[in-house]
């Protein structure tokens, strides 16, 4: 549906995007990952069309779109920003934008506006200002302005920042109800998140951003560091509350990925050759879309390890059961 | 003192009693002014709106000069036009010379550089987001800069009286260009100059007050304007 191709981008000569390829398939549920400045905005900026790149082309349905693209196109997409602003006037009245800018009647206007309002749990605060609005509401009539104008594909970054657990359920049962309704036209969701959760939860696609660059390894366990001499070949990096180990020759500033396939997971310290031995407790177990659980744990960091099944039964692991992660400091990736 | 006295008691029996002359001075005055205000600002903030947002080779050249035209001295405009609108001028053939439409093409250049370099900081004033907002809810060019300037609404309508204000009471252009001929070209600030000079110290001051009236109740009206309507 959406695609760029061989596209750098830059702020004021800084590369902050380099990306040979990267297509949104039509339909898709596409989550981007990656930590803060990882360049995940700026890949929504330009799939959003509000920016062209500065080298490279961007395609929609496979023909390329001029550096200024027209309002025709760009009305098939539309962004909701990680720190939404509301326009000035009511909620009712920023929810209509987008469908008064298109020329659709009064009526009209209404029915939808309620329509993805009630959806969004925003009825009661149709006639509100912006400035009387927490920071989720913002967030939820943002997603509601960018639903009421039915986009083919709706970018969102960090759609749940500001949310609540219970707002952030009804924004993805928004967003799942308009892709339910919408079979014949579906709708491409991309979401840009550096929750792990939400990725997980509601993507069928997962990418991983650092630095600019997609990320070759899975994204789980994803980290920035600063990676400082440990002994003679370990490197030890501050992650969190905790410091891992790790077999490289670099040092300074880095990225890490922790593999989830390499994290051994077990009740008690293992008496091993796993330099890195950390003790948490289990937040979270869920089906991992790749086969197996995937058993998110607090060890001083969020960190995810994939287990069979089986492991997990047998280790009666669910949430809040005291766990402790290890893994090789030779497992760690660092790019 | 007594002078003074004298004079602000004659400015005052000369405004009740509606005397011709004052009130033909300051409504030509408040013509020209309102005249060159719109056509200023009807170019101006536009060509701010496209310094703030676009960006082009050779916006900041665009911009330094624009900001230094601010600084422009009035007389020098006057000056400038003169030469091009006189007998012998390019622009000769107008016969704009001592009309009050001379006076409005010196005071638009003049008010101009702040209707485009006060707006262009305006809009450069407004969250970027809310331009991307309109953008990519649908919204075409002109309904993006339509939102972005509902936001900046009260730094543009300071821009407007900002631009009024330099309009009616600069003397320079409106000397030269003008002439200040009596029932014709004669504006409020000429006038004070003028009878300032023969002694006629109270219809300087009564035209004086006029002149601040009129500040004042744009002022008021603007603000008035502003006040309409929440966030």
């Amino acid at each position: 549906m959406v695609e760029l191709r061989g596209v750098r981008h830059r702020y004021d000569g800084r590369l902050v995007l380099d990306l040979e390829q990267f297509a949104v398939p039509a339909g898709a549920m596409l989550a981007v990952v990656g930590h803060n400045g990882a360049g995940k905005s700026t890949l929504l900026r330009l799939l959003a069309l509000l920016e062209a790149p500065t080298e490279g082309s961007v395609l929609w349905d496979g023909a390329p779109v001029p550096r200024r693209a027209p309002t025709a196109l760009r009305r098939r997409v539309t962004l909701v920003e990680q720190r939404p602003v509301l326009l000035r006037g009511t909620v009712l009245e920023n929810i209509g934008f987008g469908l008064r800018v298109r020329g659709i009647g009064r009526a009209d206007a209404y029915k939808r506006t309620a329509e993805v309002a009630e959806q969004l749990g925003l009825l009661s605060l149709l006639e509100r200002r912006r400035t009387e609005l927490s920071d989720g509401e913002v967030q939820r009539v943002a997603v509601a302005r960018a639903l009421a104008v039915r986009p083919d594909v709706l970018l969102l970054d960090e759609p749940t920042s500001s949310a609540d657990r219970a707002a952030a359920g009804a924004m993805y049962r928004a967003l799942s109800h308009e892709r339910a309704e919408r079979k014949a036209r579906p709708l491409t969701i991309c979401i840009a998140s550096h929750q792990l959760e939400d990725a997980y939860r509601w993507a069928d696609d997962i990418r991983a951003l650092a630095d600019g660059r997609l990320s070759p390894v899975t994204p789980e366990n994803l980290f920035r560091v600063d990676l400082a001499p440990a002994g003679t070949d370990t490197m030890s990096a501050r992650v969190g509350a905790i410091d891992i180990l790790v077999t490289t020759d670099r040092a300074g500033p880095a990225v890490l990925a922790v593999p989830p396939g390499d994290i051994f997971v077990s009740r008690e310290p293992l008496s091993s050759s796993a330099r890195n031995v950390l003790k948490g407790r289990v937040t979270r177990v869920a089906a991992h879309r790749g086969g197996g659980v995937a058993v998110t744990a607090d060890v001083g960091v969020e960190l995810i390890a994939i287990v069979t099944a089986e492991a997990c039964r047998e280790l009666a692991l669910a949430p809040d059961a005291p766990v402790v992660f290890s893994f090789k400091a030779s497992a760690v990736r660092v790019f | 003192m007594e002078f003074l006295r004298e004079g602000f008691r004659r400015a005052l029996a000369l405004l009740l009693s509606g005397d011709a002359e004052v009130f033909g001075i300051a409504l030509l005055t408040l013509k020209i002014a309102v005249v060159a205000t719109v056509i200023a600002c009807g170019v101006g903030l536009p060509l701010g709106y496209l310094l703030a947002t676009r960006r082009f080779w050779g916006r900041r050249a665009a911009l330094t000069a624009v900001n230094t035209a601010l600084a422009f001295p009035t007389v020098v405009v006057g000056l400038l036009l003169f030469g091009l609108l006189s007998r012998r001028g390019p622009l000769g053939g107008l016969g704009w010379l001592y009309t009050w439409q001379a006076i409005v093409v010196g005071d638009v250049l003049l008010a101009l550089p702040i209707a485009a370099a006060l707006s262009a900081a305006a809009v450069q004033g407004v969250d970027p987001r809310v331009r991307r907002t309109a953008q990519t809810l649908g919204a075409g060019r002109w309904l993006t800069a339509w939102t972005v300037a509902r936001e900046a609404r009260f730094a543009l309508a300071a821009v407007i009286t900002a631009a009024f204000g330099q309009v009616v009471a600069e003397i320079g252009a409106a000397m030269m260009l003008g002439g200040n001929i009596r029932g014709s070209t004669r504006t409020l600030t000429t006038a004070v100059a003028l009878y300032t000079a023969q002694g006629d110290f109270g219809l300087a001051v009564a035209l004086g007050l006029v002149l601040i009236a009129i500040a004042l109740v744009v002022n008021v009206t603007l603000q008035v304007l502003q006040g309409r309507g929440g966030g």
